[in-house]
């Protein structure tokens, strides 16, 4: 047993030199204009020995490293939560204290922190809306990113060419998203699995390059700028107002300016926007049409011998889907103030679904506190300067061995039988 | 008693308040140098990078600034707009009130609307958009020419010069390149010569054989290119190959080592303009070899740029003897000054006043001559 | 013949050419998602390590003074095949393994994060520039009257669909004649049941990997050879089309990748051919969508029999 286990750790050290060796042990360099290869110096190599017997010792005492990791107790955030009945009384209480809070609390912290509050919470927004698609529906969509591109250039375009504010492009971007979702759910949706990913995510690679090539409407890649930010009741958060006849908002209040009001007035209404979107879905997953769409994702087959038209369903988790999107694109222009099509890559739709699924598929509070782990990590990450993505992208390989089934994994009230 | 007070607003992040207080007492000033560490243009946020941290290392070596050392914090925007608005919220954030950056036109757009509404200054060494100074910013600046220049500097040298027959533009549909070709179109139709094709590649295709078809059956003889070196270098290599052999020109995001090393001996006689190598002039020689012994490359094209922009807030500072960002500001916009990439001198939107761009023709070993 | 017939003749060509490069970065996609049914996001990452390996031995032997191109060549892609293999069989045994038999959506997640990684992983070690390698193969046929249009089909080409070719056939007769490929087989079929009787799934879906990565280095070396240059972030792109290659031809079947590829390829030059080329790639996503319609399984794949 000892042997084979010294064999395997062996093993282990000696893939990690041959994958180290070539890549991190020489460097392709250029001399003139010939290529050319340098090897590591002497501290490279120490790292790469250390790594190996990093890895060595960790293979030979794997079991000794399990039983450690196993008694530590995995962290259970369901078990953190009272009883069931208790938490049902406590629920209105925690909620009210939780809204409080997040309103309160911008004016206690640095602009740069309510800055960062606001991106997370536009991810939120995209995550919930993925939800939809991915997580209670079932359909994988690699696009998303189109739909809140189509929600941002809606504001963007409406307000460069026909001066409508912030409150009046945000139900339009919706509609326009959700008009979008549509006009791609229609024909694709009956594509299944793999299929329908591929052909969402060339829907969201057509959207971007059309946006990138249509200089004439869209600015192409030189994007648009000067995008207003939105308003309260007509008065701007700007030093002076922008246009003739309107108040800012320190001079209405009779208050010197800061410009943090600015940025806390965004972050406000990205929780009221988000408020509103948890509302509507925690809504409609009551409704019998949210009880479809779960209906739909455990067992077509089954769904559609009980007479549910899988097309509607389908479709209007798609549309509903896609104009949360929208919601949130409106709301990013407005917050960026500049929208170039290079905001909506690929990337971007791949790290909403990493939220969708690191949350646990279906589970609001998971995609929630997972949107809030995607957008402060790599912040947090700052730190590391150029090792940043590769923290990124080690600590989502990570995460999915840690908790494959999310963070939160979606519970459904039910009822257990106990014998 | 009263500096403890400050102190406590400082911790309670007063923001505005906090940046003043820390950047007048302190000895060091810090200086927020905002660019792509990381993705795909890393490489020029590296130029950048190396080109503000040798001026910051030649000032501190001569006593810094009035008694004040500099101290260079990196900030990593990725050249992604929506991270830029993070990093500049942060810079704003911790008290910095003097930056360097960003790198992207698109980066740098939505960064420089936070600057200016929060006092901080902003010089960019490597943002060419012309949008960038057209709203009419006090606290934005550029250490490098717009590509309106250029592109009208390159489309004159076609007509006077290179008199081709058959003329393309292409272009790899960035902000950058469309910009540019987009100008020499213009005028050049303006003085009557119609380009057979006006299109756009890919920016990170590998692959233009298509192009250099059609180009070769249009009988192209002159071909603009508006965009960076990995594109142009591909083209030249793949045009070589396929026997389609016009005249290339591009602007100063192809003059690159890169580009013969990628295209060998097709970089052959490549036109290019470009400001005056600043690696090659006489003033920049300790710099240069400053550089190189930290074992870094002086060539990048906004190494001295961004050193340039440090000399800018280094005698500014020295000037109005203090760290007040408008009146730097007003500062530079009223004084031309001798930096590392000559006489800078400022119009009212903060672009320079003569930018000194050149036909040059590319070598394969890359280096590069002037055209006369 | 008259010049458009030539200009027809030569962007074909470049569109086979484009196509073949597709088809065999595919292949390495439709292996692994024929067998266990996942799409491996680290397989365009898997490519670009491959050509790095490629650069870094050709640079290295010609620095040595060999000149000897078929002996360099051949070392070349038995070391880049090597090491490819050993990435890719860690992407397995860190990114796959543990996951197995989870929501299909995970392991989706932790490839893309796997990608994530491993480019940055090579910007840190080789740095985010361009890396070029003068031509090594040169010359090519020519035809045509040069006064009219001159049709080129170099020998590089001529490499690249010859290397298509054989190794579509080669593991197509891999998958159904060897022992090997029937175990590989069975795996796609039930899991479960492969294991039961007593064939190590374990090591067959390790061996996928391995073969898909082999794969992928081949192609980073004829692609590094074709273009010259490779950076940290071909992989992305390369990956990104050649998954539509995989899904257009049916993913899962590997003449089915193939024929993806080239199609997708040849759409590809028509439309740069004909239209202006920035609209070549709205043109194959939008065939490809078209396509899907009219064959949800793609072009080769096998309809999904819904079983209840």
């Amino acid at each position: 047993m000892q042997n084979s286990k010294f064999l395997s750790a062996l093993f282990a050290a000696g893939i990690t030199f041959v994958l180290a060796c070539l890549m991190i042990g020489v460097k392709l360099d250029t001399e003139g204009t010939e290529l050319a290869v340098t090897g590591a110096t002497a501290e490279q190599w120490t790292w790469i020995g250390l790594g190996i017997g990093l890895v060595f010792l960790s293979q030979l005492f794997s079991n000794q490293i399990d039983a450690f990791f196993g008694k530590l107790p995995k962290p259970k955030l369901g078990g953190l939560l009272p009883e069931e009945k208790k938490r049902a009384a406590l629920k209105p209480w925690l909620l009210a204290a939780l809204i409080v809070g997040m309103l309160v609390w911008p004016f206690m912290v640095s602009r740069g922190a309510v800055d960062l509050a606001t991106l997370t919470l536009i991810y939120i927004m995209l995550g919930l809306g993925l939800n939809i698609v991915v997580g209670l529906a079932g359909l994988l969509d690699l696009g998303f990113v189109a739909f809140y591109a189509v929600g941002a250039y809606t504001y963007a375009l409406l307000s460069m060419y026909f001066g409508l504010s912030f409150w009046m492009c945000l139900p339009i971007s919706a509609g326009l998203a959700a008009l979008f979702g549509f006009l791609l759910g229609f024909p694709v949706l009956r594509l299944r699995g793999d299929y329908l990913a591929i052909v969402t995510l060339g829907f969201g690679e057509i959207i971007r390059i059309l946006l990138n090539n249509w200089t004439e409407l869209t600015n192409g890649p030189s994007g648009i700028s000067g995008i207003p930010k939105p308003t309260l009741f007509g008065l701007e958060f700007t030093r002076r107002a922008k246009e003739e006849g309107a108040q800012t908002f320190h001079d209405f209040m009779g208050i010197s300016y800061s410009s943090s009001y600015k940025v806390i007035f965004l972050y406000l209404i990205a929780v009221l926007l988000v408020i509103f979107v948890i509302y509507l879905i925690n809504r409609l997953m009551r409704m019998p049409i949210g009880r479809a769409w779960e209906a739909l994702r455990e067992d077509e087959i089954a769904c559609r011998s009980l007479g549910l038209n899988r097309t509607t369903i389908k479709l209007s988790a798609f549309t509903l889907g896609a104009s949360t999107a929208g919601f949130a694109g409106s709301f990013f222009a407005a917050r960026q103030g500049f929208i170039s099509p290079e905001s909506f890559i690929f990337i971007e739709s791949a790290i909403i679904l990493a939220i969708v699924v690191l949350g646990g598929m279906g589970s609001q509070i998971g995609v929630i506190l997972a949107a809030i782990v995607m957008t402060i990590l790599p912040e947090l990450a700052r730190e590391f300067a150029e090792y940043r993505m590769l923290l990124f992208g080690l600590l989502m390989v990570v995460m999915m061995r840690w908790r494959p089934e999310g963070l939160v994994p979606m519970k459904r009230p039910h009822l257990e039988l106990k014998s | 008693m009263k500096r403890f007070t400050k102190k406590l607003l400082t911790l309670s992040s007063a923001i505005a308040l906090a940046g003043a207080v820390s950047a007048a007492q302190a000895d060091t000033l810090k200086i927020g140098l905002a660019g792509p560490a990381t993705g795909p243009v890393a490489q020029y946020g590296d130029m950048q990078k190396i080109g503000v941290m040798a001026a910051i290392k030649d000032i501190n070596a001569a006593g810094g600034i009035n008694g004040m050392k500099l101290e260079g914090v990196i900030y990593d925007d990725a050249c992604d707009p929506k991270q830029a608005v993070a990093v500049a919220n942060k810079i704003v954030n911790d008290g910095i009130q003097h930056v360097v950056g960003h790198l992207c036109s698109s980066s740098t757009e939505p960064a420089s609307d936070i600057y200016e509404e929060e006092g901080v200054l902003m010089i960019t060494a490597a943002s060419t958009s012309p949008s960038i100074t057209e709203k009419g910013y006090q606290l934005v600046f550029r250490t490098i020419g717009l590509d309106s220049l250029q592109g009208t500097l390159a489309a004159s040298y076609i007509i006077d010069k290179a008199q081709p027959e058959r003329i393309a533009i292409i272009h790899d549909k960035q902000q950058y390149g469309e910009g540019l070709a987009t100008t020499v179109r213009n005028v050049l139709e303006g003085e009557g010569m119609q380009p057979v094709m006006f299109e756009g590649v890919t920016a990170g295709d590998k692959d233009f054989s298509a192009l250099i078809a059609k180009l070769k059956k249009e009988n192209v003889d002159f071909v603009y290119y508006g965009g960076y070196h990995p594109e142009l270098g591909l083209i030249l290599r793949q045009s070589r190959e396929k026997g389609f052999d016009a005249q290339f020109m591009g602007p100063e995001g192809i003059v690159n080592s890169d580009l013969a090393k990628i295209a060998g001996e097709a970089a052959e006689g490549v036109l290019a303009t470009a400001p005056k190598s600043f690696d090659q002039n006489p003033v920049n020689q300790a710099r240069v070899e400053a550089i190189k012994a930290n074992g870094e490359d002086p060539t990048g094209p906004f190494v001295f740029t961004a050193y340039a922009a440090v000399e800018l807030m280094k005698s500014a500072i020295e000037k109005t003897g203090g760290t007040d960002p408008e009146a730097m500001a007003d500062h530079i916009r009223a004084n031309p000054l001798d930096t590392a990439i000559g006489k800078v001198s400022y119009d009212k939107k903060g672009d320079l006043t003569e930018s000194t761009f050149q036909v040059y023709s590319l070598h394969k070993d890359g280096s590069k001559s002037p055209v006369k | 013949m008259t010049e458009t017939l030539l200009y027809l003749i030569q962007q074909l060509i470049n569109g086979l050419t484009i196509g073949s490069t597709y088809a065999l970065i595919a292949i390495g996609y439709t292996m692994v998602y024929g067998i266990i049914g996942m799409i491996n996001f680290a397989h365009g990452e898997i490519y670009m390590i491959g050509s790095y390996v490629t650069f870094i031995v050709i640079a290295g032997l010609l620095g040595m003074g060999m000149v000897s191109l078929p002996i360099i060549l051949i070392i070349a892609l038995v070391v880049a095949v090597f090491i490819a293999s050993t990435y890719g069989w860690t992407v397995e045994r860190v990114a796959y393994r543990p996951l197995r038999g989870s929501n299909r959506l995970i392991p989706l997640i932790s490839a893309i994060g796997m990608s994530i990684f491993l480019q940055n992983y090579v910007v840190l070690a080789q740095g985010s520039r361009d890396v070029a390698l003068p031509p090594q193969i040169t010359g090519g046929w020519t035809f045509g009257d040069p006064a009219v249009f001159e049709v080129s089909f170099s020998y590089m080409q001529a490499l690249i669909w010859g290397a298509t070719f054989v190794t579509m056939t080669a593991l197509t007769l891999f998958i159904s004649r060897s022992r090997m490929g029937r175990a590989c087989r069975a795996c796609s079929e039930d899991l479960g049941m492969t294991n039961l009787l007593g064939i190590d799934t374990n090591r067959t879906i390790a061996l996928t990997f391995i073969i898909g990565a082999a794969l992928a280095a081949v192609a980073g070396l004829l692609l590094g050879l074709y273009y010259g240059v490779v950076n940290p972030f071909v992989g992305f792109i390369a990956g990104l089309k050649a998954f539509t290659a995989a899904v257009l031809g049916g993913i899962g079947s590997i003449p089915g990748a193939v024929l993806g590829g080239l199609v997708l390829g040849v759409t590809e030059a028509l439309t740069s051919a004909y239209f202006p080329s920035e609209y070549k790639d709205v043109v194959s996503f939008g065939l490809l969508v078209l396509i899907l319609l009219f064959r949800p399984s793609g072009l080769l794949g096998k309809p999904e029999v819904e079983k209840v």
